[in-house]
């Protein structure tokens, strides 16, 4: 076991962790948070996408003692005061959510790309959500949801 | 080099179990408190917006907003067996289930309201906004909420609706026959550029049509045409699972390639609407068909670009590169 602290959604963790537990299992098992989703376990598929000190990653892939010190943000931290962040709003408004399965990781790599580029072309939303992989929607109305958040948080929504 | 070709593929589509097979769907609807209306109904929400068309059709025929009615539907105790979420049936079967029981319900309304206003017959009354009202005398009207504080005690206000489909069986000696009603139909166009050197194709750009009857929810019908076209482009391009006696060799997602954000293109969605006489407000589903015309576009887009057949999925670079190489030769 290893003594581990980190901040998940703005909030203190110190846990106690076994040495072959994931990020995911942390997040899921331990704290609760499960909203990260698992879908196939081996890093190719983006379910279990959070940002991880300003940049997406597989939880799959991390170790849970690799995040010792970091600060996370699952799609459960999206939310202030009661109010769902305009990126969620966006995907509400355009329909861009069918089965659900891939929106967490969808939203959060949405959100690292906006973060660090709040003004991206369409071909670089395309990029910047191309590892999350969705069975359903063609992509084609989660960009026009990045698109409409941009709008949504300019407008100050 | 590369050389750009274009593409169409057209097909239609019979909707439901077809074939004479029972194809029926049931609902029940009640009352609830506060003049909210629940539908009960086994249809099933797999992310296709049963959930939501459905109630659209139940708010339009009892004129309340939708979101004053409950769709109960994820509990088998609760509800009446509404067929599968498959055959692209949902729309059309348990759409027309669910009008015929909120049909059959306005007429409870309106006996209860002749009862509550003290009227002689239901002659004249009419459903508006959550209430019933005398048409030419709208003093005399009783809203849905009204109702349910007197009817939701020993009795309550519900109503049942089911619904058949009509189809025949196929005669088995010359399989002639009409085996399917209602038929969706649709078109796709492709434009597509071949790398002649590497074998890659990528889709440039597409125009896909699809007949709906009536679009219940253009939002959603259009999403389902953009899923539609991918699975069909990934169907086309890469999706391969490589059995080997049986054995699924690309069982994995970095073997089994589905197409990404990135391999996506805007397609220009155009809702055809055709109402359908039978069909729930003219309404029939398309989830199956949307990704039947994408592969025979795409091949023949490819074929308009470098003169090659590809008649085996998918069109993977090494095979395509093997294709236009044999094309060479052959000359």
């Amino acid at each position: 076991m290893v003594n581990i602290s980190l901040i998940v959604n703005e909030k203190l963790f110190e846990v106690s962790v076994s040495e072959n537990l994931r990020l995911i299992d942390l997040l899921r098992d331990e704290l609760g948070l499960i909203g990260t989703k698992e879908g196939c376990g081996e890093g190719e598929c983006g379910a279990c996408t959070v940002i991880m000190d300003g940049e997406t990653v597989n939880s799959c892939l991390v170790m849970a003692f690799q995040a010792n010190g970091s600060n996370i943000l699952t799609i459960e931290g999206m939310e202030k005061e009661g109010k769902i962040h305009p990126i969620q709003q966006a995907y509400i408004d355009v329909g861009a959510v069918q089965c659900g399965f891939c929106i967490p990781g969808m939203v959060l790599s949405t959100k690292a790309l906006l973060d660090k580029k709040p003004h991206p072309s369409k071909d670089e939303i395309r990029e910047g959500i191309s590892g999350n992989l969705c069975r359903c929607t063609g992509y084609n109305k989660m960009i026009y949801a990045a698109e409409k958040a941009i709008e949504y948080m300019e407008e100050g929504k | 080099m590369k050389k750009i070709g274009k593409g169409i593929g057209l097909s239609y589509y019979g909707t439901g179990y077809g074939n004479g097979f029972p194809d029926v769907s049931r609902a029940i609807i009640k009352l609830l408190p506060a003049g909210r209306i629940g539908i009960y109904c086994g249809v099933t929400e797999v992310g296709q917006g049963a959930k939501t068309s459905m109630r659209q059709i139940g708010a339009e025929v009892l004129d309340i907003d939708i979101e004053n009615i409950d769709l109960v539907h994820e509990d088998t105790s609760l509800m009446p067996d509404s067929g599968t979420a498959a055959a692209t049936r949902q729309t059309y079967n348990t759409g027309n289930a669910i009008k015929i029981a909120c049909e059959n319900m306005k007429k409870e309304l309106l006996e209860k309201a002749k009862i509550e206003l003290n009227l002689n017959s239901t002659s004249g009354l009419t459903l508006e906004k959550g209430e019933v009202i005398l048409s030419f005398f709208p003093q005399k009207r009783i809203s849905y909420k009204k109702l349910s504080e007197i009817y939701y005690n020993d009795v309550i206000i519900e109503a049942k609706g089911e619904f058949t489909a009509q189809t025949t069986e196929m005669d088995k000696e010359t399989g002639q026959g009409a085996p399917y009603w209602p038929y969706t139909f649709n078109a796709c166009a492709v434009e597509v550029e071949v790398d002649t050197e590497t074998g890659i194709v990528n889709i440039l750009k597409s125009t896909f049509a699809q007949d709906a009857g009536r679009a219940v929810n253009p939002m959603l019908l259009e999403g389902q045409m953009d899923g539609g076209f991918a699975m069909g482009l990934g169907y086309t391009l890469f999706e391969d699972l490589n059995l080997d006696k049986g054995i699924m060799k690309n069982n994995r997602f970095s073997k089994y390639l589905i197409p990404t954000a990135m391999d996506m293109v805007d397609i220009n969605n155009i809702i055809v609407e055709d109402p359908e006489p039978t069909a729930p407000y003219g309404a029939k589903g398309i989830g199956e068909p949307v990704t039947i015309p994408i592969a025979p576009a795409i091949l023949n887009a490819i074929y308009d670009a470098v003169g090659v057949r590809i008649k085996e999925l998918p069109v993977t670079p090494e095979k395509l590169i093997k294709h236009l190489r044999g094309c060479k030769e052959n000359r």
